[in-house]
Parts: C-alpha cells; structure tokens; sequence
C-alpha cells in the first residue's frame, strides 16, 4: 500500500480548520508489523481511518494492488473493508447483541462463507485467543481483555490482506496487552497478515518491526 | 445479506424482548380492538338487511304495476295461481310469500293508529323468512276459525292493548266501499324492521282477499333467491317474462340500508385509519429510539465492511417482523373476539330503544369474513415500512468515525 501526498484538512475554510495530516508519503508492505506511533493530537489515528477508508482524505492518493482507494464511492469503499481490511478499535465495538460465536462469525458471514467453513474458522481462532469456553457469552458478560481478543478474533476471522488496530490496548492491563500482542504476531507471521497500529504504548512499539512517528500531522521518523 | 439482515433483526428483536413484546402487544390489541369493531359494524348491517329481507321484501319483490306509487287496490296482481306455477318454474328462486296488503285505521275503543292490513299464509312465511321466529308473545297462529291477528310490538304498545284484546280495522276495499274488520290479538311480534313493528298487523290471506274483495289477488310477492348473487340476473329475468309487474331488488325497496352499510364502511375506514395512526406512531418511536440507541452500534457494522442497504435491510425487517407478531397475535385475539360476539353477541339491553329504532335488537352479533384478516395484514404491514421511513433517514446520515469516537450523539 502506498501513500502519496496525503493531507487531511477538518473544518477547511474556517475559523475551526484544523490540519491533520501534512503531505504524508508512506508505503506499507505486505507482511508488515508496523505501528504509527506519536503524542495524542499527532494524526496517527486519522491515518489510521484514512489508510481503512473510514475517512477521506482532503487530497493524495492510496494505492493498493494498483487501485487507487480514494477514487472509490462509499459503497465500493464499504466493499474494499469488508473484503480487505479488519478493524481492532481501542473500545473493541463489539455487537451488543450478537454473541461471542456471532461476532467472530459476523464479517464471514456478510460475505457469504458457508456455516462449516465459519464454524471451523470460530473453533481454530478461540483456540488460539483461548476463548473457546465464552463463546456463547454476550459482549456484556466478558472483561475488557476477553472483548479485546474477541474484537481480534472477528478482525482476521476473513483472513484480510490488512489489520488495522487504534489503540488495542489502552484499555488492557499488561498481562492481556501481551497476550493481544502476541496473537497478532502469530497471525502476522503464519498468515502474512499485514498489521499497521495506531498507538504510544511502549509494549506495542518493543513489538512493532516498523514505527512510523508523526508530530503535528507530519512523518518526522521512519525507523 | 437478507439471510444475515434477517438474522440480525430477529436477535436484535428477541434480545431486547421487553421492549419488543411491548410493540408486538400495542398493534396485537389495537388490531384485535379494529376486528371487533369492524365484525359489528358488518355485523349490524347484516342483521338490518336479514331482518328486513326475512320480514318483508326478500331479495326481490314483485308488485303490479304502478301499485308502489299509488298505494292504490286498483294496481293489484291477480291471477295468482297461474302467476305461482311460472315462479315456481325458475331455478333460482327458493321460496315466495304472497301478500294482500292495504293502509287503513286500526283502533280500539280509545285509541286508532294508521296502519298495515297484511294478508298473508303462515307456512309461506315461516318457510319465507322464519317469520315465526319473530314472535314476540303469543302464537303463532291465526286461531282454528281464523279469528285471531299478529301484530306489531311497537303497535301494540301505542295501542296499549296485549294478547287478547280486540281491534278494528277500517279501510277501503277493491270496490271503494269503506269496510271494517274486527279481530283479536293471537300474538305480538318483534321483527326489528320498523314497518312491521310499528305499523302492520297480520291476518289470514283468505280473510283479507274476503274483506277487500279480492280474491286470488295479491300486492306483494315477496321472492328469496338461493344465491345472492344471482339476484340481479334474476331481476332481468322475471322482467322480461312479467311484463305486467314491476320488479325490485332489496337494495331498491330499501336504499336506506344501502346508505347505512356505506356509513359503517365510513367508520370502518376511520377505525382504521386512527388504529393504523396509533400502530405506526408505536412502531415509529420504537424503531426511533432503538436505532438512536444503536447507532455506534451501526456505525461498528459500518466500519467494518457492512453496507448501508444492509443495515437499512435489518431496520425495516425489524420493523416486519414486529408488525408480524403484532398482526398474529392480533389476528388471534381478534378472531376469538369475533368468533364470540358471533355466536353470543353482545348484549346492550340498555341502550334497547336506542337500537330499536334502528332496527336493531339489543344483542348485538358481529360478522366474520376472510378479508378483514387481509385488510388487516395490509394495513399493519404498511404501517409498519412507513414509520421505519424516518430513522431509515436518519441512518444515512450516520458518520461511522465520528460516532465510534464518541463525538456525535
């Protein structure tokens, strides 16, 4: 995934305006560990969004296997995450009202998998997360670390070319920060899954092969 | 995605049962409450228009013509056995009563009342239209030497006279001499048709032909019909083979009744309207509430990969599969409701006089017909996908990012 001249202006032309992103030039390669990195206020988290499509940016260009992202409508943009990107939210987002199996199953399941092969794909990953005994739970009934690998678990449940992770774990103690880590890391390395996070924990930079570091909107560091 | 949206909606739905069950209970009375209402008002009507066909005109009346205009002896229908042998010959109908009627005064020693002198046969009316079944007090019998008269009940009562008593009746005869005739009363009968309560007395055929001097003569021949929707072509029929007589249908004779089912259809339409109000603005608020509730919950779904049309999908199933529930167990109830009043009724004894003077009786029984369930289902269903419409709108304009970031609602 490369990244050209990227800006994001919010409230442009006024009083509010506010620069985001200044002329951001990154590439990501497949298979990469990587963390943007960088004190609050500095743009990781909109990068983030842009880069997943959540947001648009003011102007530039992303360019994935030859496609340039930002030419996409909302609809095509919705289809592109849903295909090709998982999400690991720093408040997991869970679906209230879906289960444990459920939400794993959730972005399978919009894209049509069979019920076999989603229910092998539930059993293989709560193995791994070691979740398989909370599966019928509600996200209600589970601790923030538990929502935070279930949210993991439903974010590569699709085998996305991308994970996306804001902030993972701001709201886990060490023991389930690592846990998270390691997982991730296991799912980079056995499924070449491509993980960018968003973050300033110190835990999840020692991690990271990649930091990107940005200040006031800008890359100053690429190490 | 239907599958999926379906899915969603369903457990969305049935976790959040409290305020789903109390959606479901809202449209189940309000349809049930419509169903009743609407089985009697039907069921009035049809109970008018019996009783009138049973008591007086059947489906199609026959008449000589002029008589209707005229009330005159002289626009009389003779020649009746011969005229009996060609209705006895047509396959739709099912049975006649002939009649010999004409207005005079009836009177006792203190009080006289404008009346109907109706000369008719007993069997012919109790097969005609159970006419016997009518009897309010008494018998049902003229008396072994004919001697005896039916009357109305509201007639009676203004003649303060009961079983017993005896009346004179004073009118014109075929030959324009004016002729009297006494009797005593056999029986008093309660119809339901005003003309017949308030104004007719019944006697035997025979001594009604002798008292106005018209033998094997008759005002009225009074036709049911053994398929109701034959009475039209029936009508074209006996015109064209009884040139001499006027034909009417029922709706003909009495168009107020017509006017009347008209107005219950007015009020069924309005009773339906004000339910439809009430179940779209219960499903509207639900629908509102639970979608501003839900919106970081659409926006997680959004975010990662569900599209809008999904969501909106998820949204009006929401909505149908409420207004399924509501319309089942309303359906349900209603039906029970209608089964009821159609077979006990209900009784409104207080309001008698009331209903009386519309040709009511005090139990009032409710009609039951298949398309008032699909009315019902159209309505609810309509109902439903309309007042999902506005939180549909609302969900388009959902900011997914601003919403997960807390920054919107």
């Amino acid at each position: 995934m490369t990244l050209t001249h990227i800006s994001k202006t919010f409230f442009p032309n006024s009083p509010k305006e506010v620069k985001a992103l200044k002329d951001i030039n990154i590439t990501i390669k497949k298979g990469e560990f990587a963390t943007l990195s960088g004190e609050s206020g500095s743009g990781k988290t909109t990068l983030l969004n842009i880069i997943g499509g959540l947001e648009r940016p003011s102007s530039g260009k992303i360019i994935l296997d030859g496609l340039d992202l930002t030419t996409l409508s909302d609809e095509a943009m919705s289809d592109f995450r849903l295909r090709h990107i998982g999400f690991v939210f720093q408040a997991y987002n869970l679906i209230s009202v879906l289960n444990v199996r459920e939400n794993i199953g959730f972005i399978m399941r919009l894209l049509h998998y069979r019920d076999k092969e989603i229910d092998a794909r539930i059993k293989e990953l709560a193995q791994m997360l070691q979740i398989e005994n909370i599966l019928d739970k509600f996200p209600n009934q589970l601790s923030g670390g538990q929502q935070q690998r279930v949210a993991a678990a439903r974010a590569v449940a699709s085998r996305p070319k991308l994970i996306l992770a804001d902030e993972p774990t701001a709201n886990l103690d060490s023991k389930n920060a690592q846990r998270l880590m390691e997982m991730l890391r296991t799912l980079n390395e056995k499924e070449h899954i491509t993980v960018l996070f968003a973050s300033h924990d110190k835990y999840v930079l020692e991690q990271s092969k990649r930091i990107i570091v940005l200040s006031d909107g800008a890359v100053i560091e690429d190490r | 995605m239907f599958k999926t949206a379906f899915q969603l909606a369903y457990k969305s739905l049935f976790r959040r049962a409290t305020r789903t069950s109390m959606v479901v209970l809202m449209i189940a009375l309000s349809l049930s409450g419509l169903l009743l209402l609407q089985g009697l008002y039907d069921g009035m009507v049809t109970h008018m228009i019996n009783t009138t066909l049973r008591s007086d005109c059947g489906e199609i009346s026959l008449y000589a013509k002029n008589y209707r205009l005229e009330q005159d002896l002289k626009y009389h229908i003779d020649d009746i056995p011969q005229l009996q042998k060609s209705l006895d010959q047509i396959k739709e109908i099912d049975t006649y009563a002939i009649r010999l009627s004409q207005q005079g005064l009836i009177a006792t020693a203190h009080k006289s009342f404008q009346a109907t002198l109706k000369g008719i046969s007993l069997e012919q009316e109790k097969t005609f239209g159970q006419l016997d079944r009518f009897l309010f007090q008494g018998v049902f019998d003229f008396g072994k030497k004919d001697e005896n008269a039916l009357i109305g009940e509201i007639l009676a009562k203004n003649l303060k006279v009961g079983l017993g008593s005896r009346l004179v009746f004073s009118a014109q005869d075929a030959n324009g001499e004016i002729n009297a005739i006494s009797f005593r009363i056999g029986g008093i009968l309660k119809t339901g048709n005003p003309l017949i309560d308030e104004e007719t007395v019944l006697i035997p055929m025979k001594k009604m032909s002798n008292f106005l001097s018209l033998p094997d003569s008759a005002t009225q021949i009074a036709l049911r019909v053994y398929d109701p929707s034959s009475v039209k072509p029936l009508q074209k029929i006996l015109q064209n083979r009884l040139k001499d007589l006027e034909v009417y249908r029922w709706d003909e004779l009495y168009p107020l009744l017509i006017q009347m089912r008209q107005m219950m259809d007015l009020f069924n339409l309005i009773s339906y309207i004000i339910v439809f109000i009430v179940a779209a603005l219960g499903i509207f608020g639900v629908i509102l509430v639970s979608i501003l509730e839900r919106m970081r919950e659409f926006s997680v779904m959004l975010a990662i990969g569900a599209s809008h049309t999904q969501i909106r999908l998820q949204v009006i199933l929401e909505a149908f599969i409420m207004a399924l529930f509501g319309y089942t167990l309303g359906s349900l109830l209603g039906w029970f409701f209608l089964i009821y009043t159609a077979s006990i009724g209900i009784d409104l004894g207080y309001f008698e006089a009331g209903l009386q003077s519309f040709g009511l009786g005090s139990v009032l029984f409710a009609d039951i017909h298949g398309y008032y369930f699909l009315e019902a289902f159209g309505a609810v269903v309509t109902a439903s996908l309309l007042s999902s419409l506005w939180p549909l709108y609302l969900l388009k304009k959902i900011d997914p990012i601003r919403i997960i970031q807390g920054k919107m609602l």
